[in-house]
């Protein structure tokens, strides 16, 4: 079995390899996208779209299905690791920590005997105490980190950024958040369900604002048929702002949910 | 204001230098992490702190606003780099990764059986 995968992945990239022949060379300048594509987009970009990046005039603008479906594969992501390693079924060991004294107790039942209050703590199996310095510059820095997320999110049309790399930094904020303390912290506070609605939201904000489009009489992800609503001035600009922010609330909602069911094994309850 | 800039960017060069030497040349992993964390964040802060003010020179909105974000730059650092190495050193310790000492009998890094906490 393993000679017969090395054979494929031998055949698959030595065609991939004699493909390449075929290619033209690095930075050659009669390649087909030096010719016409690139410089279209750098002489006609800024007066067709308005957009001051172009690389976001790109993306969201000349090849908005593109962007479109590398959303919905990013949730098609976040869809697979819920489908693959969610797992339902009721824990059967459990560990509580003392609070006063630090002792952890291992109960091994299918009924819960100690509720977790005041005296009785909650604690993973690997559980690891949490230390102050961590969780008091976690607490600090989370939120920075989220406007910083929000700015890049924002700022997508007019400077580097967009709804990709803002999805990211929030996202990675929540994982900080359930490295620092731990994920029951987390989950109290974005919930599974918001997550997935949530993810789902992204999609159809961006689905939504090209279809909405086509009720207006335009072409799928015609921003300019928004004219009417916001003025004819960077129209664009905001439309590709608003499909940045499905971007966003798509990446956000996958990057918390891939880390949390692959942390706990799908359990929701501990790990890391 | 120019030898100002100068003094703070040779105190922030002559500080990364430490810090790369100490990396190199320091024994074990957590003697290593020492000036990773802690010269690093006083580098940067001397050396960005140096640019900021370098940019003051035309002084206007845009550029006070510029050296408050270069700033802030340094003020992440400084609150996250040593938690970082903090964070680090916790993990190595209960990985059982022992400190390096002296004596040749205990140089040999050992992983001591990782159990419950």
């Amino acid at each position: 079995m393993k000679l017969f995968g090395f054979i494929i992945v031998c055949l698959t990239g030595g065609l991939l390899l004699y493909g390449t022949g075929e290619l033209p060379d690095w930075g050659d300048p009669h390649s087909p996208a030096s010719i016409h594509l690139s410089n279209d987009y750098i002489e006609h970009a800024m007066e067709q779209t308005e957009v001051p990046n172009l690389v976001t005039a790109v993306l969201a603008d000349y090849r908005g299905y593109d962007t479109m479906f590398e959303t919905a594969v990013v949730f098609c992501a976040g869809l697979a690791c819920f489908l693959l390693l969610r797992d339902f079924r009721p824990k059967k060991e459990y560990y509580y920590r003392h609070v006063p004294t630090g002792v952890v107790l291992h109960v091994k039942n299918n009924e819960r005997q100690i509720a977790p209050g005041k005296e009785f703590e909650d604690v993973d199996k690997d559980w690891v105490p949490s230390d102050t310095i961590i969780k008091t510059v976690c607490r600090i820095l989370i939120p920075f980190i989220q406007i910083y997320a929000l700015y890049v999110v924002a700022h997508g049309d007019f400077s580097p950024g967009g709804g990709f790399q803002g999805g990211v930094i929030f996202g990675s904020s929540f994982i900080l958040l359930a490295i620092s303390y731990n994920l029951k912290t987390l989950m109290k506070r974005v919930s599974e369900k918001f997550l997935g609605i949530f993810s789902a939201a992204g999609v159809l904000v961006y689905v939504g604002i090209g279809a909405f489009s086509m009720v207006l009489g335009g072409h799928f992800l015609d921003y300019s048929q928004y004219i009417p609503f916001f003025g004819e001035h960077h129209i664009r600009a905001l439309g590709m702002l608003g499909v940045e922010i499905g971007v966003g609330m798509a990446v956000t909602a996958v990057m918390a949910i891939i880390y949390i069911n692959i942390v706990s094994e799908g359990r929701h309850d501990e790990g890391l | 204001m120019d030898i100002l800039v100068i003094i703070l960017l040779a105190f922030g060069f002559l500080f990364f230098l430490g810090g790369a030497v100490g990396i190199i040349r320091m024994p074990d992993f957590y003697s290593r992490l020492h000036p990773a964390g802690k010269l690093d964040t006083l580098g940067i802060m001397a050396m960005v702190g140096g640019l900021a003010l370098y940019n003051l020179h035309h002084f206007s909105l845009g550029t006070v606003l510029l050296s408050i974000k270069m700033m802030l730059i340094v003020f992440f650092v400084f609150m996250s780099s040593p938690t970082a190495t903090h964070s680090i050193v916790d993990a190595g310790m209960r990985a059982g990764l022992r400190p390096w000492t002296r004596k040749p009998k205990n140089n040999t890094i050992q992983p001591r059986e990782t159990g419950k906490e």
